[in-house]
């Protein structure tokens, strides 16, 4: 790779040119999480401005419509422009690294991947800006509202999320090959990197539901209508005046849409199984069973989708079905916490910022599990379906869980990435603002989702409820604030403490190159003998020491 | 490290402790049967969460407590125990049981909640729900028709068949003391019930996003005693027919105010108040049963479908208390 990229004509080595031809792993998974968490901080933003207008009862801070637009557009980057993208990107970053391997399987698809989901990113966002404003039908876009509402901000998500399809079906394919192939000599499947695993499965189940979202969307494309050169298409697949059905899209949705959760949560917890075994110094506990329950969790996750429809009057027995299915998840789900618990036991914890966020992880994400029963219990969900609760629930995993678990990730290998540390002390600062924030703005929203109060609603005239929304919106800008002091960190990193190849002492392969990783990733790759590579180098050199001194 | 562990322990137990003595932690009290049940299967879910809640946080705690550095070199390694398959067999059993148990308590909690009860001597009561942009219409079986609250009387089984028009959206009928929502879906008819005791009046909401004013699309339910209830329905026939009834304000307030303010001073939509169209019952039918759309909005056709009786209603209201803008 060297070689090629002196090679490289004049005007693509310059700073920003040379970031936008690469085709190295490590800066298109840079490159990812960077704008990722662009992205971040702009639906976050969306997010405070909808917690300013819900502070109040009746309060007119924002329009209805733009509320809506908000909601919808909230949702969809969190999952489309941050969730996936972001772990795509330390997919991409650390997948090569982990196994020993110079770059992925298709450098040059890998390139088209990410330049397809920062497209996508921009004609969502630049949606705002269209004719009639951004979508306003929620992040789900249920037929008849969506097919009904006029503007082009519908038909901007569905060709944002076509595009942003594309290019995950492309990096997963990308992955499953990378990791299949690419794998260095003595890297046998158990002795992979448990992150690894978990991209593995995530690969696997973009590539199986992906195209379920695309027919779904597409089918309300056809039913708003296309008028292509004077060729009018309408459809009626949703419309029931016309023999459609206005379920069969959630239907669709929600195949694609639960495991979508899993695809997210996933390699959130492969993030988990990385770190805590660090600073804990000691293997992680279980290995074949978290790797086993990463798998478990991903085929299940496929099998329960009509849990999200347990209100549209499906029969009685399909929502036994969907409840029992739904419930088996909890049972691979219970097995990693007990390992990630178990991996603490009788360990050496250092607290560093990683691990603050690893446990904070474990903390929250517990909570979003034990919620998860009442909404899988169907009867239960009919009363806390749509509501407060629901929000809480999903944002104890998916921010309490997996957005915790991308901060242990940042902190954890930023040293690889830049060849410097984040400030420990405002890293420390920024946890427990961020923990301390996140339990004042969610765990409110449980008893406002108990007490009647629905989701997506820009207003609401019940004074009862004033007290704990203000108190939600006061967590959500602590939070604001914890996120602000993450940025300051990463711009002051750039002058911050150079670290040496392996600052943690860590297990796996990615630490034996320098910091940041050559071009190439590695001079030589050590033979694998166990999943922790690192640790048996360490123990080999100290025998060695130790016999050298005996003699 | 310590105070702050004290710190964010006291805070979170407070978290929780607070709102559990107001009694927040468990659905709205219920007032029919159904609803009663969601709730005992509820507290009966709660028993396991707590439980799995304090040991596992608590477990987490304990650990990070007890196995901290302290005096240990930075990177000494721990005890390096790489699993037990006992151990791990027994917690990937106990969640099995735990979740059997709640399957079982559901499926026999299930009857209680999705059975209408047998009707008793004083018979029972079938509604219309229809959900629409943005308002609940009931109608009755004689025909009486009521926007956004539902009289029923006490003691009765009151059956619903919740269903929306098919030209319009997916909205839910939600009544949190009176049971589960049930979506109101096009080209479906859901069907849900309640039963209860204490006359009062019931909020609740629409729970599906519908669209712009899906925030205020409230409904509730009004029970009145037996006796009152028949007097109320056949005050309301009755004047359905004379063009008397309670109905056009019900109307404006449920279908027009919405939108156009309660008194026509405006909203989302335009001022109505001294609009000279509000006179001319022609116009305001037209307009109310084909939606109307302009370069700058969009009207649903609010009032497709309506019967003659249900539009006179309006209309007259119109004509005889127009809105007054203050």
């Amino acid at each position: 790779m060297a070689s090629r990229a002196e090679a490289a004509p004049a005007w693509q080595r310059g700073r920003v040119a040379s970031w936008l031809v690469t085709t190295d792993h490590k800066r298109i998974g840079i490159l990812y999480i960077g704008t990722s968490l662009i992205f971040f901080v702009l639906a976050g933003l969306m997010g405070l401005a909808m917690r300013l207008q819900l502070a109040q009862a009746n309060a007119d801070v924002l329009s209805p419509d733009r509320y809506n637009e908000l909601v919808t557009i909230h949702g969809t980057s969190m999952v489309f422009l941050v969730g996936v993208p972001i772990l795509a990107g330390f997919g991409n970053f650390l997948v090569p690294l982990m196994i020993g391997a110079r770059d992925v399987a298709f450098p040059r698809l890998n390139a088209l991947s990410y330049w397809l989901f920062a497209f996508g990113g921009a004609v969502l966002m630049g949606s705002f800006f269209a004719d009639g404003g951004a979508a306003k039908a929620g992040w789900t876009s249920y037929p008849p509202l969506s097919t009904q509402t006029e503007g082009n901000g519908q038909d901007l998500w569905i060709l944002s999320l076509h595009i942003l399809t594309a290019s995950s079906i492309a990096g997963a394919i990308n992955f499953l090959v990378t990791i299949h192939n690419l794998r260095t000599r003595g890297m046998t499947w158990t002795r992979m990197p448990l992150f690894v695993w978990s991209i593995y499965v995530f690969a696997w189940l973009l590539l199986a539901i992906l195209p379920v979202l695309s027919a779904g969307i597409t089918m309300i494309l056809l039913d708003r209508g296309l008028s292509i050169g004077g060729w009018e298409v309408q459809a009626n697949f949703f419309n029931p005046d016309e023999g459609g059905s206005a379920v069969l899209y959630q239907h669709a949705f929600w195949f694609f849409g639960h495991p979508e959760v899993y695809v997210i949560v996933l390699p959130a917890f492969g993030i988990i199984s990385e770190v805590l075994p660090v600073f804990a110094r000691k293997p992680v506990f279980g290995y074949k069973a978290i790797a086993f329950s990463t798998v478990a969790i991903g085929f299940f996750s496929m099998l329960v989708w009509a849990h999200h429809m347990f209100t549209v009057g499906l029969p009685y027995s399909l929502q036994a079905y969907f409840m029992v299915a739904s419930m088996v998840i909890a049972v691979p789900t219970g097995m990693k916490i007990f390992n990630w618990l178990a991996t603490l036991w009788r360990g050496n914890i250092a607290f560093d910022t990683p691990m603050l966020y690893a446990l904070g992880f474990l903390s929250l994400f517990v909570i979003g599990g034990l919620t998860g029963i009442y909404l899988a219990a169907f009867p239960i969900d009919w009363q806390v379906h749509d509501t407060y609760f629901v929000v809480a629930h999903f944002h104890y995993t998916l921010l309490g869980g997996v957005v915790f678990a991308i901060f242990a990730g940042l902190f954890y290998w930023w040293p690889k990435m830049f060849g410097r540390r984040l400030d420990e002390r405002l890293g420390k600062w920024q946890f427990w603002l961020l923990f301390v924030g996140f339990n004042v703005a969610f765990m409110p929203q449980h008893f406002l989702g108990l007490d009647g109060m629905p989701r997506r609603i820009y207003t609401y005239a019940n004074e009862d409820w004033e007290g704990w929304n203000l108190t939600s919106t006061v967590g959500s800008w602590i939070m604001g604030v914890a996120i602000l002091l993450f940025v300051w960190n990463a711009v002051k990193s750039r002058t911050g403490p150079r670290v040496g190849n392996d600052p943690w002492q860590a297990d796996t392969l990615e630490w034996y190159t320098t910091s940041p990783p050559p071009p190439h990733n590695f001079d030589e790759v050590p033979y694998v003998t166990s999943a922790r590579p690192l640790y048996d180098l360490r123990r080999r050199l100290r025998e060695k020491e130790g016999a050298r001194a005996l003699s | 490290m310590r105070v702050l562990f004290l710190l964010v322990g006291s805070t979170l137990l407070a978290a929780i402790a607070a709102p559990a003595a107001l009694g927040q932690l468990t659905p709205v009290t219920p007032e029919s049967p159904n609803a009663d049940g969601i709730k005992d299967s509820y507290l009966f879910v709660s028993i396991f969460t707590l439980a799995i809640f304090v040991l596992v946080e608590g477990l987490l705690v304990a650990f990070v407590w007890r196995y901290r550095r302290r005096r240990r070199q930075r990177f000494e390694d721990g005890a390096q125990i790489h699993g037990a398959t006992n151990l791990e067999l027994m917690w990937t059993a106990f969640p099995v049981v735990v979740l059997f148990l709640i399957a079982v308590f559901v499926f026999v909690e299930l009857p209680g909640i999705k059975n209408v009860p047998a009707a008793g001597p004083r018979g029972e009561l079938e509604i219309r729900v229809i959900g629409r942009q943005f308002y609940w219409q009931f109608e009755y079986p004689n025909g009486v028709i009521a926007i956004d609250t539902l009289r029923a009387p006490a003691g009765v089984p009151v059956r619903l068949e919740v269903t929306a028009p098919d030209q319009d959206v997916i909205h839910s009928w939600w009544i949190p003391a009176l049971g589960g929502k049930i979506d109101a879906i096009p080209g479906r008819v859901n069907k849900t019930w309640f039963q209860v005791d204490r006359p009062g009046l019931y909020p609740g909401q629409c729970a599906e996003l519908c669209g712009v004013e899906h925030a205020r699309m409230l409904g509730a339910v009004e029970v009145l005693p037996e006796a009152e209830f028949a007097a109320w329905l056949d005050e309301r026939r009755a004047g359905q027919t004379a063009g008397t009834s309670e109905l056009g304000a019900e109307l404006w307030a449920g279908v027009c105010a919405k939108c156009h303010g309660l008194k026509g001073e405006g909203g989302i939509a335009k001022a109505l108040a001294g609009s000279a169209l509000l006179a001319d019952p022609q116009t305001v039918e037209t307009i109310v049963r084909n939606g109307r759309v302009t370069r700058r909005a969009t009207m649903p056709a609010v009032g497709a479908g309506w019967p003659a009786e249900q539009m006179d209603a309006l209309t007259t209201y119109l004509q005889e208390s127009p809105p007054s803008g203050e």
